[in-house]
């Protein structure tokens, strides 16, 4: 049983993240139809491998070993409570961010428990949550800005071609940091805990991601991949790649970011550019909403949710 | 390996060239309908209802291209409309040349028709440039200028046509309707082309 809810929240999150995250990284360019699904596909499942792999330990260690020393009590609890949370938002269509739900539920479970919670930790990585999208915002004007005076002097099918080329790198550059860093807050504590090794994690984890992006992530391309198409290639592009960039240099500093998030605040930084009355402030206030609630709420849910299993006696669910 | 990365795909490629070769086919097409109407050339005139039916084949061929996937979305509405602008060019060259086969044209108006024509070959011409201009990334404002320039001549002279074209006599009704259509058709051809003039400058300012 300790070991068996912990497995099944991992893989729930992971499928959940290969359903969601391809649109983050390929929506644009399927959209485009700069590539077809299964290009993407077979593009996306193997670099968010090589991503979670390569880059994924340090965030794996952020939230599996830094922010609190992970058991497997502990991991059961939050990824179960993460997993049904991530399900109920995906049901209501609530937009709600898995890094802040699996980071909640973590630090109210072990805070429930009396394992000692990293204040520190807890502060740096909220602080990542309010700068990655503000860095994402920085980054799409500054990469517009670069576009507008280097690229304006092609031709207007050299532009378009360029264009093509760079946002399947971004693509690429999202799906790397899909495994190294959403991917690996997924596994971090599963890791951490002893229930696989950082290759198995990753490679198991990577699986599900790409079974997920196989069979759940055509329609929210569809959605998200037609609907930012209608934003110009240029603002398209510099938001892409703001949060592409604003994510991986997260990635580097072991931060668990979410790229959703990243995207959103890139949006906004070329909107902006273009006049504050192009960003849509309702839309805003619920994501703000949301980015306020979804960890508190996880991190309240599992901590009365450990403090009730704790009242079983020891073995029984807790070990 | 660079060269290649930035090579336009196949079927933008495709695109680019069929494009070219309707906007060169309407050319051919007002430079025939020129030629023919000042040396009363009625084989050549029923000539320009083939090449009409050959742009058509042209634009199809464009719109599917584009509509399988060739370029951004961002720009495909936009290519498709300039398409379907030098379409519409044709359509009227067509209905000129059809209703001249049918018509004797009264030698008071036949030298501001011959006038017509031949402004409308030019600003093909050069529109011609501005598509090739487009493509190799310059500045088509002075190319869209001419065009301009050459769309005000033709209004010019389509307002004397017009007052010389009341004192011409006309036995019937389908025959005066005939003429008057015949007009209409050389005359909205510059409009058109100026049209497409503009599509061209909004493609080039969109992506920058």
């Amino acid at each position: 049983m300790a070991t068996l809810l912990p497995l099944i929240g991992c893989v729930f999150i992971a499928f959940v993240v290969g359903s969601n995250d391809t649109s983050n990284a390929f929506g644009i360019c399927i959209g485009c139809d700069i590539l077809k699904f299964k290009k993407a596909l077979c593009l996306f499942g193997p670099v968010v491998l090589l991503g979670a792999v390569l880059q994924g330990q340090k965030v794996m260690k952020t939230v599996g070993s830094d922010l609190l020393e992970v058991n497997l009590s502990i991991l059961g609890v939050s990824l179960i409570v993460s997993a049904l949370l991530i399900a109920f938002s995906n049901w209501k269509k609530l937009p709600l961010s898995t890094h802040q739900v699996i980071v909640g539920s973590f630090t109210g479970a072990g805070m429930a428990s009396g394992i000692p919670v990293s204040m520190t930790f807890v502060v740096k990585i909220v602080l990542s949550w309010i700068v990655s999208p503000l860095g994402a915002l920085f980054s799409a004007v500054l990469i517009y800005k670069l576009m507008e005076k280097t690229l304006s002097r092609f031709s207007v099918f050299r532009i378009e071609t360029i264009l093509k080329n760079l946002l399947i790198l971004c693509a690429i550059v999202i799906a790397y940091t899909t495994g190294a860093n959403e991917l690996a807050t997924v596994l971090g504590g599963a890791v951490h805990a002893g229930l696989f090794s950082t290759t198995a994690a990753s490679c198991g984890g990577a699986l599900f991601v790409f079974l997920g992006a196989l069979f759940l992530s055509p329609r929210v391309i569809e959605t998200v991949g037609k609907g930012i198409t209608t934003l110009d290639p240029y603002s398209g592009f510099a938001a892409q790649f703001g949060a592409a960039t604003s994510v991986f240099i997260f990635t580097c500093l072991g931060m668990p970011v979410s790229t959703t998030f990243c995207i959103i605040g890139g949006i906004v930084g070329v909107g902006a550019l273009k006049g504050m009355e192009t960003v849509r402030f309702d839309l805003m206030r619920k994501m703000m909403v949301s980015w306020v609630a979804a960890p508190l709420l996880s991190f309240c849910i599992c901590f009365i949710a450990t403090k009730g299993l704790m009242f079983f006696p020891k073995g029984f669910f807790w070990v | 390996m660079l060269k290649k990365l930035l090579a336009p795909g196949k079927k933008e490629k495709a695109v680019i060239e069929d494009l070219t070769r309707h906007i060169k086919l309407l050319y051919s097409g007002l430079d025939a309908f020129e030629r023919a109407f000042r040396d009363k050339d009625r084989d050549l005139m029923a000539s320009i209802i083939d090449l009409e039916r050959e742009a058509d084949v042209i634009r199809r061929d464009v719109i599917s291209n584009i509509y399988e996937g060739a370029f951004l979305p961002y720009l495909r509405p936009r290519l498709c409309r300039f398409a379907e602008v030098i379409d519409c060019v044709f359509d009227l060259l067509e209905d000129a040349a059809y209703q001249y086969l049918d018509l004797v044209i009264d030698a008071s108006i036949q030298n501001y028709c011959t006038q017509i024509a031949a402004l409308n070959e030019r600003m093909c011409e050069m529109l011609l440039l501005s598509f090739e201009t487009l493509m190799g990334g310059g500045d088509l404002r002075d190319k869209a200028l001419a065009i301009r320039v050459y769309e005000k001549k033709v209004d010019d002279i389509k307002l004397d046509l017009v007052r010389d074209l009341r004192n011409v006599e006309v036995k019937t009704f389908w025959d005066g309707k005939a003429l008057s259509d015949f007009v209409s058709s050389l005359t909205s051809v510059s409009d058109i082309i100026e049209d497409a003039s503009d599509y061209l400058q909004v493609i080039n300012v969109s992506m920058r």
